[in-house]
């Protein structure tokens, strides 16, 4: 199953909606192809969607602050927007931290929050 | 001629999300891909008794009336009541354990919503459902990463006092954790390759209940509980 997912970019952002299940090669590949295109738009944030991601464990948060790492590693920032209130929950009794990226609750604060960091 | 998958896709598309979608087909198997022509009596009523489970959960809306088109959408031909009567007749309370065998990366998302409809069905408030659905997924995860495959059994409990627990008993017979490295995971100084070697610990926290068996070269049961409120 050949599958990529979209990133769209809006001005200097990338965004990606997370729809589908974040398998290991999946994440991998998004992980490459957001340093690609980062570099070459020269990006300075990059924001993911989860709001239709219903469980997230802590294989899916290692992905996430290993994106968040890497984006920041190139200089740009990474936002995680969306995340549903019974997720959260789950995670902080987990004990998983979200530390490698910052948080918004949806797409328009994140957008407001890295004009605010430019 | 469209497969079930598509008839069935068209009519949930922006009510269900694609995830829960891709994992409703996935737990259909063979049936999701087959044409609506060539489906039996049987087909129907299977897929239609899966579909009504898993939109009486996650629909944003307007579940009855879902139900009812998709019910059409499957049934050949003008009406067709033979077909739309099967699922109200076989719905209800299962209380017999679900085995779901894990064998690929498909099978953790089976598993997790297969848990989570469970969790729901007893009784389980929304968060405590969730919490089941995230356990469980780490669960099966361990299972593919380090044994390659195993099951997760899902056994709805009633206690003495009547409360509705749900147990979950995952086990492998794969390479088992040795004693050092146990003792690294629960000082929580673990570090996977994979994951973040917290998936033991993170699910000792959610669970009401844990009880951990591990034989070198034998293999892993992890066995825990979920406790409803009275």
């Amino acid at each position: 199953m050949e599958q990529e997912l979209p990133i769209i970019q809006i001005r200097n952002c990338l965004l990606v909606s997370i729809q589908t299940e974040l398998h290991d090669r999946l994440a991998l590949d998004l992980q490459a192809s957001l340093m690609d295109r980062v570099r070459t738009v020269n990006a300075r944030g990059v924001i993911l969607d989860v709001s239709a991601v219903e469980i997230i464990d802590s294989y899916i948060t290692r992905i996430l602050n290993d994106i968040g790492k890497s984006v920041r590693f190139m200089g740009a920032e990474c936002f995680i927007v969306g995340i549903r209130p019974a997720v959260a929950m789950t995670l902080i009794e987990m004990g998983v931290e979200l530390d490698s990226v910052h948080t918004a609750l949806n797409l328009d604060l994140a957008m407001e929050r890295l004009e605010l960091l430019q | 001629m469209k497969t079930v998958e598509k008839e069935i896709g068209s009519i949930l598309t922006g009510t269900i999300s694609s995830i829960t979608q891709r994992s409703i087909f996935n737990r259909l198997g063979g049936l999701a891909t087959t044409p609506v022509q060539q489906l039996t009596p049987g087909d129907r009523a299977t897929i239609l008794q899966e579909l009504e489970n898993s939109i009486r959960l996650f629909a944003r809306s307007n579940s009855a009336q879902l139900i009812a088109s998709c019910a059409r959408a499957l049934t050949p031909g003008p009406g067709g009541p033979g077909a739309a009567s099967g699922p109200s007749s076989t719905s209800g309370v299962v209380m017999a354990p679900k085995k779901l065998a894990i064998e690929q990366e498909k099978d953790i998302a089976t598993a997790r919503l297969e848990a989570w409809s469970e969790a729901v069905r007893i009784g389980l408030s929304k968060f405590a459902s969730v919490k089941v659905a995230t356990a469980v997924s780490e669960l099966a995860r361990n299972i593919i990463f380090y044994a390659t495959k195993g099951t997760v059994e899902l056994r709805s409990l009633k206690d003495d006092k009547g409360v509705m627990g749900l147990q979950i008993i995952a086990s492998d017979q794969g390479p088992g954790i040795p004693p050092a490295k146990l003792e690294e995971i629960w000082a929580g100084t673990y570090k996977s390759q994979r994951g973040m070697g917290k998936g033991l610990v993170a699910v000792k926290k959610l669970v009401d209940e844990f009880q951990l068996d591990t034989r070198p070269g034998v293999g892993t049961t992890v066995t825990c509980m979920f406790k409803g409120e009275r």
